[in-house]
């Protein structure tokens, strides 16, 4: 009896976090006009208002351009550095590795009030080029931690052979680094390209009207009015997330030394 | 800088080195230092050359109390994730069955989701139309509590939000943990609690300390959620600078509250670093 106590632990925690954004899917076919629970009859009217409205429908795309973006950005500047980092030694590493961190310890409101002073007398405060410049800054330790983790555990033999075999050293990392390292690269892009997508506070700051993201619009839909069409928001986000999340799933590696865990 | 470029030159490493890590390094520079030094620089000069916003907010009781509300919170959500997540990724590490894989898919669905999605729900959950207030009045208890826009509902949203950054952080140190130590333990006598306080717990230590750093720093500055869910009776520091810019366009006062959240979270995490490493933080 007592061995379950951590289980009914676990259940309960488990049940906190994911309670609350079960209750999204059914308000978002509720009749009701602001929030209500349990809803008072079922529709599928706020979907067709969601793929009608054209200010979500742009919220969205401008998401989905930001992200992309911002994403091929990071990568161009992470993935040589993540290189930088883990093979060498050079004079103020420890200090840069600090600097490289600097965008997700700020907190989001400092660097928020920050871009907002910097790119307005730039002229970018409201353009898709400006939340493109901040999102890719802010994703670059995503994308490097990521990256670098893999990196660290990379057997260099593997390089060592293919030069051994007579490979020199761009074709050594063209067929042997880069192949090992795909995954990780990807997962990295994966991570940047949500950081982007899920980050409010500097687009609520910066993103104006003409490149409005999706967490900027639903947070100033739910301050101004209680706009139904949230909840269908919510409920297409989570249910991409849910997807991606069982989609990784499948190709999860088998944990090493898995049978001994299961206690 | 200029002197570690000079250093590193003669070998032909170190230039490789300094080429790899250049531009990251200065795109940070560039376009994330320099603008966290507008808010410095806007911190002392809008709208005259003073220091009068810093005097103002280490003076003014009212701010002294959002500084305490915000430690509070930030303290209370950090124990509470503590206390959910301890048990989920004990679980989550021990086991290896369907059971951990629907814990790991409800972790990282939430992890995943955005913040403001997340705090919608709690909208509705706490709202005067929601859920607890329909099982209230289906029990014959009347009206509810006033639960929304509290110093509760905020710190409830931010549990709920901050909870994953937890468990992950707990998750990746346990995970490392060799059950047969656990084995050991109770082959030698111990009674399954004896094992886990004696070797498990002490085992999992790093994990705690980093997941509370990580939640404790992200909460001090935290945005979304206490904005949509809190009040401005019981304002935390994120309120207050956008109180002051939205209702008072008083940027050069927003700007200082700013440099105050940072350098607060700077302190945390040089301490850290002095300690741990900051590297680790993100496992």
């Amino acid at each position: 009896m007592a061995r379950q106590v951590p289980l009914l632990l676990a259940s309960l925690a488990a049940i906190f976090l994911i309670a609350p954004m079960a209750i999204i899917v059914p308000m978002s076919f509720s009749k009701a006009i602001s929030f209500e629970f349990p809803p008072p009859g079922y529709w599928t009217g706020y979907y067709a208002q969601y793929f009608s409205s054209h200010s979500w429908l742009e919220a969205t795309a401008n998401s989905f351009i930001i992200a992309f973006a911002s994403m091929a950005l990071t990568l161009i500047a992470a993935l040589p550095a993540a290189f930088g980092f883990v093979r060498y030694r050079f004079h103020g590493k420890s200090m840069l590795n600090l600097v490289m961190m600097l965008p997700i310890i700020v907190p989001a409101v400092v660097s928020a009030l920050g871009y907002y002073s910097f790119l307005s007398p730039l002229r970018l405060v409201g353009t898709h080029a400006g939340m493109i410049v901040a999102h890719s800054v802010l994703s670059i330790p995503v994308a490097f931690l990521v990256v670098a983790a893999a990196l660290k555990g990379f057997d260099r033999n593997l390089e060592r052979a293919a030069m051994s075999a007579g490979a020199g050293p761009l074709r050594t990392f063209l067929w042997v680094t880069l192949p090992v390292l795909r995954p990780a690269i990807l997962v990295g892009a994966l991570f940047a390209f949500l950081h982007s997508f899920n980050e409010a506070v500097v687009a609520i700051f910066i993103a104006g009207r003409d490149a409005s993201t999706l967490p900027k619009k639903m947070f100033e839909s739910i301050r101004l009015e209680s706009d139904p069409v949230i909840a269908v928001v919510s409920t297409l986000l989570t249910g991409a997330v849910l997807l991606g999340v069982l989609i990784s799933l499948l190709f999860r590696q088998r944990p090493p030394r898995g049978e001994r865990y299961a206690a | 800088m200029q002197a570690g470029l000079r250093r590193g030159l003669p070998s032909r490493d170190g230039l490789t080195a300094w080429l790899l890590v250049a531009p990251a390094v200065l795109c940070i520079t560039v376009l994330f230092i320099v603008p966290i030094g507008y808010v410095l620089l806007l911190s002392v000069t809008d709208p005259t050359v003073s220091l009068d916003h810093y005097r103002r907010f280490f003076t003014v009781p009212l701010y002294a109390n959002v500084m305490v509300n915000t430690f509070r919170t930030s303290l209370i959500v950090t124990l509470a994730c503590l206390a959910l997540g301890y048990p989920l990724a004990y679980v989550m590490a021990r086991r290896n069955d369907a059971v951990a894989v629907v814990f790991l898919v409800a972790v990282g669905l939430s992890f995943w989701t955005g913040f403001v999605v997340r705090t919608y729900a709690w909208l509705i959950i706490l709202g005067n139309k929601g859920p607890l207030a329909a099982t209230y009045a289906l029990a014959g208890w009347g009206k509810p509590p006033q639960l929304l826009f509290t110093s509760f509902s905020s710190t409830l949203g931010m549990t709920h939000v901050l909870l994953p950054y937890m468990v992950l952080a707990l998750y990746g140190v346990m995970r490392k943990i060799d059950p047969s130590y656990m084995r050991a333990a109770e082959g030698l006598g111990a009674r399954p609690f004896g094992a886990f306080r004696l070797v498990f717990l002490p085992l999992s230590l790093p994990g705690i300390v980093n997941g509370c750093v990580l939640v404790f720093t992200m909460c001090l500055g935290f945005y979304i959620t206490p904005i949509l869910l809190g009040t401005p009776k019981d304002m935390m520091i994120s309120q207050l600078i956008s109180q002051q810019i939205e209702d008072l366009l008083a940027w050069g006062f927003a700007s200082a509250i700013a440099v105050v959240l940072l350098a607060c979270t700077l302190v945390l995490l040089a301490v850290y670093n002095r300690f741990a490493g900051l590297d680790r933080l993100w496992g």
